[in-house]
This record gives structure tokens, C-alpha cells and sequence, in this order.
């Protein structure tokens, strides 16, 4: 029973950090249309920072959950402004030149933080155990699941009750319509850009709680978030979050019950729901 | 009307034939008198690079032809790759007469099977499912360890192939010249599929696939068998890899050998038959000097190449070359008779 929970558990939290990881590139395919493939590298830019906040200078976590935010976020906007807006309509050389950014941005991190490991890392005040009905529940994870939580009100609410998200919903749906009535969508999508890089950044520290950071984090991430757009379908956060929980759930499952399999399981689900529903669980039509 | 074009070429003067053949001398000389004459890691250099040539023509089919980006191309490389190494690790089998058509077949199958999956969805969506199904096959060989030679990743020590001829040994230079028949066979292949109805259905595909598929063309089996000729070509490639480079690991079938063919395909002009080649030629050369000074910020030089290319080159080289090659035709080339 306990651990029946407690695998449950995990698997909710893991969930909620694919969410993390997710949901900003969720956010800009639909709004965008661009695979942004260096999101994953943006997660690994806000763990790394927030490792030399958090370790190195052995100050707040929180702070660095921030400082990490802000570094990716700003890494994202170098990259919309810099790179991204240049290419307008053209969405194949738009990926593509992320997939370059993968390299440069990987290869930078290796230049500036060398290639060693860096181990899991957390603050003082989320070290140790919380029992609730006697079971010991992490309290790292219980942080990201708060975390995941917070994150999902907030785009829910912007997606759904601001200005900003009617502006984005109608971007998706129409472009040339939205622009016509006179909103600055370009605006909106260096905002939305921002927001995206940003909650990958936390994602980075939050996510160092379980999975540390290392250098090929940037394609491990990047495979992750794909599983869960794919499954979750694009385009909203309600997508997103369902994606990253079933994928939580399933492969922290599968961990437990039959290790040896443990590798294929998200592949299998990603395949099945591409099988079943081409557009993911709750997504918009391809 | 052709003798009458004939009879004016061989009347011009002897600066038009030189322009006229310039390409094909150029060629001629880089593929096949310049490497006999170099030393032999030189040679070794030379065989990735037309190793190469035919992977990222293998990718343009698919990309700069039929405007089907797919991110894991390095799955089928690495497939035919594997075939031909464990052919040789598990079962003795070092025949390049078994070797080379099995790893071709497999790594088709392996394109047939992928793309059935991956071509159920389009566009944004095609890239991700091929990224991630690449990635199942590199977690497959990373994992398994039939897949790897005791005690490391990957599969090390491999002979070199058995040619059937008792008397033959390689050499650098043979290997070569062995590596680059295949290329030109490819190559061939590769022209007369682009200039067939099925290969101007593709580009027709590639430009508006609603208006292809409402002339009656049904353009997911179109889709679906280029992709299995690209699985088939690269599988080609993998094999060759694998008897050049005599060691195959996961890292072969992973995301760094997906980008490779992307950025020679983009930096040579895709949807042409030889800027995948120069941007093989480019790439290989780069990554050579670039192993001399500074092997670690390698990644970075190629991002940045990549990048810039995107940006600014976007025909890519192949489309400058033929257009200084056209001009230079004009000047010189239409002196009155």
C-alpha cells in the first residue's frame, strides 16, 4: 500500500516537471508554429545557473529558482530577437536553426561550467521528509509538484482570463485576422517566447532536484518534452499538464513494476496515442 | 537540331570547352586523382567525406525533394550500420556480398516501419516522432547488450570486409576507390529517381501537397515510399561507415549523427543533386582542421555554421557555384563563331 503510494507520488511529481518542461514549448508550437528544439538546452542554461546560485555561491534556493528563470528566459529572447524573427514564415529554417542553437548553447554551457557532472541539489529548507498518514513523502518532490501546481494556475489563468491570453488564443487560430484588428502580435510573441524560455529555466532548477545537471541534459530534455507535446497534443496547458502526468505516471510505474522494460514504455505510449489520436490527448487538429 | 548544336560547340573556341567541362575536370580531379596522390589518412578523410555524401543525399531526398524534415535520419545510418557489425561480431560473417544488400534491406524495413508511424501526422508533429523514434533505436542499442561488444558501448575491432577475392588485401586508397563506386552508383540512382515522373510528383508534393493530392495523386504513399528509399540510401551509408570506421556506437544512431546530414544538406543547397556533396566536402574538411586545433569547440564551430548558413546563405553553395559556373559560361563560353 505504501508504496503503492508513494510510486503514485513520484509519479505525479515527475509528472508535474515534464509539465514544467512542456508546457512553454506547448505554448509557443501553437502560438508560434515553431518546434523551439532548443528548449531543452534553455532548461539546461536555468539548471546550470541555478546550480552556481544554489552551490557555488550557496545562496537561497528560491533565488535561484529565479535567478535560473531569468537566465533562461533572457537566453530565449536572445534567441526570438536575434535569430527566430528574421526567419518570419519560414517554420522549417526556424527549426532548424534552433537545432543549431542546441550545439551552440550545449557546447557553451560544457565551455563554461565543464563537462563534470553536477549532482542533485536542493535548499535547506526542502531537505528531509514530511509524513502525512505516516508515509514519508519527499520534500523536494513536493516542491515540484507545488511548483508544477503554481505554474499551471498561472498559465491557466493567462491563457484563459487576460487580455494577453485572448491575444494569443486568437493568434493561434487566425494570424493575419488578429493582426488586422490591430493587436502588435509580434509583441505577443516575444511575450509568449519569454514566458515559454522562462518556465523552462525554472523547470531547469526545480527539475535539478531529481535529475541533477550534465551537459547532454539538452537532448534528454528535449526528447522528454516532445513525448509529452506528442501525447498531451499542442497548444494548450491543459494538454500539456495531462501529457506530462500520464508520462510521469506511466514511466514511474514501469520503474517500479518492470525495470527491465522501463526505456521503452514512453516510446510505446507516445506510438499507441499517435496511433489512436494523430493530434494527442487533448490537443487542436494537426 | 542537336548536331546543329554540336557542330557550334566544336567550332568555339577552346576557353568555351574549358568552361564547359570545368565541373566535370574539377570533380574528376578532386573524387579521383587527388586523393591517390595524398597520404593515407588524408585517403581516410577522403572516404568519410564521400561516406557522408551519400548520407546527406540521401537526407536531401527526403528534405530538399519531398519538404519531409525529418530529425532522425541518423536511425537508418545507424541500422544499416549495426546490420553489417553484428553480421560480422555475432555471426563471422564478413562478406561485403551479404553485408552491404542486408544492412540496405534492414535499414529500409527499419524507414518502413518508422515512417508508417511518423507519416500518420505532418508537418511540426513528422519532426517530433521521427526525432523521438530515433531516439527509441539509440536507447535500444545504448541499452541491449547484444548490441555491444563486451565491456564498452558500442561494437570495436571490427575486421575490415571480405571481397570474395583470395588475393585482395585493402588498403586506404582501395577502400576508397571501393567507397567511392558505391557513391557514384548512389549518385546515379539518385539523378534518375529525381528525373522521373515519380521524382517531379515529389517536388510537386514538396510545393503544395493539397493541390497534389486533388489531381489524384495519392500523396502519402508517395511520402511514404521516398522515405524508405532515403531509409534504404542511408543504410547504404551506415554500412560503408561501419567498414571504414571499423567501430560503431549508439552515438552513431543519436541526434549528433541526425544533425550532421542536416547541415551538410543545408549548407550546400538542398533540393539539388550536388550541394548535399560540397556540403559533405565542407563539413568533413571543417571537422578535420577543426580536430587539429580545437577538437572540444568543435560542436560550437559547426552550430555556428549551421546557424549562419541559415541565416544568410539560405540557397547554400551549390546554388553560388552553379551560378558563377553559368556566368563564366556566358562570358566566355558564347564567343561568336
Amino acid at each position: 500500500m505504501e508504496t503503492a503510494v508513494l510510486t503514485f507520488f513520484n509519479g505525479i511529481s515527475y509528472g508535474m516537471l515534464l509539465f514544467l518542461i512542456a508546457s512553454g514549448m506547448s505554448i509557443v508550437m501553437g502560438l508560434m508554429g515553431i518546434v523551439n528544439l532548443a528548449h531543452g538546452a534553455l532548461y539546461m542554461v536555468g539548471g546550470y545557473v541555478g546550480w552556481t546560485i544554489a552551490v557555488q555561491y550557496d545562496l537561497n534556493f528560491g533565488l535561484a529558482v529565479f535567478l535560473g528563470g531569468c537566465a533562461g528566459g533572457l537566453t530565449g529572447l536572445i534567441l526570438e530577437r536575434g535569430f527566430l524573427r528574421r526567419l518570419y514564415k519560414q517554420p522549417n529554417e526556424q527549426v532548424l536553426l534552433t537545432f543549431g542553437c542546441i550545439y551552440i548553447l550545449s557546447n557553451l554551457c560544457m565551455w563554461i561550467w565543464g563537462p563534470r557532472r553536477r549532482l542533485q541539489f536542493t535548499g535547506e529548507f526542502l531537505s528531509g521528509l514530511i509524513h502525512i498518514g505516516g508515509i514519508p513523502f519527499p520534500m523536494t518532490r513536493v516542491f515540484i509538484i507545488i511548483t508544477g501546481i503554481l505554474v499551471a494556475i498561472g498559465l491557466w489563468w493567462m491563457q484563459d482570463r487576460t487580455r494577453l491570453g485572448a491575444m494569443v488564443r486568437g493568434g493561434m487560430d487566425d494570424k493575419e485576422m488578429t493582426m488586422g484588428l490591430g493587436i502588435n502580435l509580434e509583441r505577443v510573441s516575444m511575450l509568449v517566447f519569454f514566458l515559454a524560455a522562462f518556465i523552462a529555466g525554472i523547470g531547469g532548477v526545480v527539475g535539478a532536484q531529481l535529475l541533477g545537471v550534465y551537459n547532454w541534459l539538452s537532448t534528454d530534455i528535449l526528447l522528454l518534452a516532445l513525448v509529452v507535446v506528442i501525447v498531451g497534443g499542442m497548444g494548450s496547458v491543459q494538454g500539456a499538464l495531462l501529457g506530462g502526468i500520464v508520462i510521469g505516471l506511466i514511466d514511474t510505474a514501469f520503474k517500479t513494476l518492470l525495470p527491465q522494460f522501463s526505456m521503452f514504455t514512453i516510446y510505446l505510449a507516445m506510438i499507441i496515442i499517435l496511433m489512436i489520436r494523430p493530434s494527442g490527448l487533448l490537443g487542436r487538429r494537426v | 537540331m542537336a548536331t546543329a548544336k554540336l557542330k557550334e560547340s566544336v567550332k568555339q573556341p577552346w576557353q568555351g570547352q574549358l568552361i564547359r567541362f570545368t565541373p566535370y575536370i574539377a570533380g574528376g580531379v578532386i573524387l579521383v586523382i587527388l586523393p591517390a596522390v595524398m597520404p593515407s589518412y588524408i585517403q581516410g578523410i577522403w572516404t568519410r567525406f564521400v561516406i557522408f555524401a551519400i548520407f546527406a543525399a540521401s537526407y536531401d531526398l527526403a528534405y530538399g525533394h519531398t519538404g519531409l524534415l525529418s530529425l532522425g535520419h541518423a536511425a537508418y545510418f545507424g541500422a544499416g550500420g549495426y546490420t553489417a557489425a553484428l553480421l560480422m561480431f555475432h555471426y563471422g560473417i564478413d562478406s561485403l556480398w551479404v553485408g552491404i544488400p542486408l544492412g540496405i534491406l534492414i535499414a529500409a524495413a527499419v524507414a518502413a516501419a518508422f515512417g508508417f508511424i511518423a507519416l500518420r501526422v505532418s508537418g511540426m508533429y513528422f519532426l517530433l516522432v521521427t526525432f523521438a523514434l530515433a531516439q527509441l533505436l539509440f536507447s535500444i542499442t545504448w541499452n541491449v547488450r547484444w548490441f555491444n561488444s563486451p565491456g564498452m558501448m558500442g561494437i570495436a575491432g571490427l575486421p575490415r570486409p571480405n571481397l570474395g577475392i583470395p588475393w585482395f588485401s585493402w588498403s586506404p586508397i582501395s577502400l576508397y576507390y571501393f567507397v567511392l563506386v558505391m557513391f557514384l552508383i548512389s549518385f546515379f540512382l539518385i539523378h534518375r529517381i529525381m528525373n522521373s515522373p515519380f521524382g517531379y510528383a515529389l517536388r510537386g508534393i514538396r510545393e503544395d501537397e493539397t493541390r497534389m493530392r486533388s489531381v489524384g495523386y495519392n500523396t502519402w504513399l508517395y511520402k511514404y515510399i521516398i522515405f524508405i528509399i532515403t531509409g534504404a540510401f542511408a543504410g547504404l551509408a551506415g554500412v560503408l561507415f561501419v567498414y571504414y570506421n571499423r567501430f560503431i556506437s549508439p552515438t552513431h544512431i543519436g541526434i549528433t549523427f541526425s544533425f550532421l546530414p542536416m547541415c551538410m544538406v543545408i549548407i550546400g543547397g538542398s533540393g539539388t543533386l550536388l550541394g548535399p556533396v560540397i556540403g559533405a566536402m565542407v563539413i568533413i574538411f571543417a571537422e578535420y582542421f577543426a580536430s587539429l586545433f580545437t577538437p572540444e569547440r568543435w560542436p560550437l564551430i559547426l552550430g555556428a555554421i549551421f546557424v549562419v548558413a541559415i541565416m544568410y546563405a539560405r540557397g547554400g553553395i551549390a546554388i553560388h557555384l552553379s551560378r558563377l559556373w553559368k556566368r563564366m559560361s556566358y562570358r566566355y563560353g558564347s564567343t561568336k563563331s
